[in-house]
């Protein structure tokens, strides 16, 4: 399968890649793993002119520790970095294991965390991992910078708030308080190679080791257009004492927040049975690895 | 638009002119002859096209020959020592991994990348290490049982 035609570019700074992005606007896109976009070039879905890679640019593919603070991920990590790095895996435990279950082995050495997001699909893995993290993206042009929460980011498949002209430039993370465990399971035909039938990402926050749940996070994919937050189910949870009996009862507040289709993937029953099951389970792997919080 | 990249290959250094929109695995086989990387579906589905670029496994079908300048590739044709098989081939030849042989250099390679991270890996770890490389002839329990045996043999060849 051939690749149409396109002028490469390799910016050594991200200076000059704002600049070239900024200059060739909507005829260019930004390749960093290429994992997705060289896939939808070749099934001509899009014919950008021009591309501008992200390799060279220092600094993007790194992981930064912020003491007693958080995390900066660099646009163009990996996923396989992500899924193995000890800080992200102990803190940030749902970003890790969402990204150790995008694509396969040779999907995840390539594929970054910043396409993943950027690509805005309903049932991409990150991005529900990202949204009960509350991760923060800053998104820079030639001209200006913002922040913005991941929360606000999506606006329908493969729609973002992200301008042409704009660069997701970090990934910004606060550490979750003491006694936080997270979780994510994804549902799929196949373990591997699979596109979301229902994925699940979980933060659970205890006020000590017996105590009352403080805060709770839960975000769904592939089960609307965008992610979503289940804010009902997380209101739920809040003060009470952690449970098999409220884990399912916050399953089933969480399915009221989606609203699913019918595909070849699964119809939106099975859907719906799915988000409340695995809520349930993603709730009580996240509680266990609360339960196991170190300092 | 053409530009000139410079990598190592199987250890040889190379220097070449590509066209942008060249993939690697197009790069590998159509102008340099190594077509023991085959093109399968071409869209990262398949595996067949792996290769281990700068120590880990890649479909070379989704990496642009321009992305790997400066990178060292190792192909199935790099993996056999002084003419002798590397324990990874031998092993699927002696436990009869191979049937009709075209997801093979793919299986190996990420095999081969699974064992130089991990020298002592549980069937689970061979299992998900070629979950992004298909076998049409379904022969995945004899493959499984050769990278088993192949970190075994680098082991104790290793110990000796």
């Amino acid at each position: 399968m051939l690749l149409p035609k396109f002028d490469y570019h390799e910016p050594a700074t991200l200076e000059e890649a704002l600049r070239l992005l900024s200059e060739m606007g909507g005829n260019a896109r930004i390749i960093a793993g290429g994992t997705d976009l060289l896939v939808r070039m070749k099934l001509k879905v899009e014919k950008p002119s021009q591309l501008i890679s992200l390799r060279k640019i220092p600094g993007f593919d790194a992981i930064i520790r912020r003491e007693n603070h958080g995390v900066t991920i660099g646009p163009a990590v990996t996923a396989a970095e992500l899924s193995k790095n000890e800080l992200i895996l102990d803190r940030f435990t749902p970003i890790a294991l969402a990204a150790g279950r995008l694509g396969a082995p040779v999907v995840r050495n390539r594929a970054t965390i910043g396409g993943n997001l950027v690509n805005g699909r309903p049932a991409a893995d990150l991005p529900p991992a990202c949204m009960v993290l509350d991760a923060t993206l800053k998104l820079k042009s030639a001209t200006t910078e913002r922040e913005i929460s991941v929360g606000e980011f999506f606006r329908g498949p493969g729609d973002t708030t992200i301008e042409p002209n704009e660069l997701l430039v970090s990934i910004f993370v606060e550490t979750p308080a003491p006694w936080s465990g997270g979780a994510y399971i994804k549902l799929g035909a196949r373990k591997t190679l699979e596109i979301s039938m229902v994925n699940v990402a979980v933060l659970l926050t205890l006020q000590g080791q017996q105590g009352l749940i403080v805060d709770a996070k839960i975000a769904l994919g592939a089960v609307a257009p965008t992610p979503v937050r289940a804010f009902a189910a997380e209101d739920y949870l809040i003060g009470r004492q952690p449970s098999a009996e409220v884990f399912r009862e916050a399953g089933a507040i969480g399915v009221g927040m989606c609203e699913p289709i019918t595909d070849h993937r699964g119809s939106m029953e099975y859907r719906c049975l799915m988000i409340e099951t695995l809520t349930s389970r993603a709730l009580n792997q996240a509680y266990q690895n609360a339960l196991a919080w170190k300092p | 638009m053409k530009k000139t990249i410079q990598l190592t290959i199987n250890g040889e250094p190379v220097e070449a002119a590509v066209s942008t929109n060249q993939t690697l695995v197009q790069f590998l086989r159509d102008d340099l002859g190594l077509t023991g990387t085959k093109h399968g579906c071409g869209l990262g589905d398949c595996g067949a096209c792996t290769v281990i670029l700068d120590g880990k496994a890649v479909n070379s079908c989704l990496v642009l020959a321009v992305q790997a300048d400066g990178g060292e590739i190792l192909t199935i044709e790099g993996l056999a020592e002084n003419g002798k098989l590397h324990p990874l081939q031998q092993a699927f030849v002696d436990k009869g991994a191979i049937q009709c042989g075209f997801c093979t250099p793919g299986m190996i390679l990420s095999a081969k990348a699974l064992l130089d991270e991990k020298p002592n890996p549980t069937e689970l770890e061979i299992r998900t290490a070629i979950s992004g490389n298909l076998c049409r002839c379904t022969g995945y329990q004899k493959i499984v049982e050769a990278i088993g045996e192949a970190a075994e043999v680098i082991r104790v060849r290793e110990e000796s």
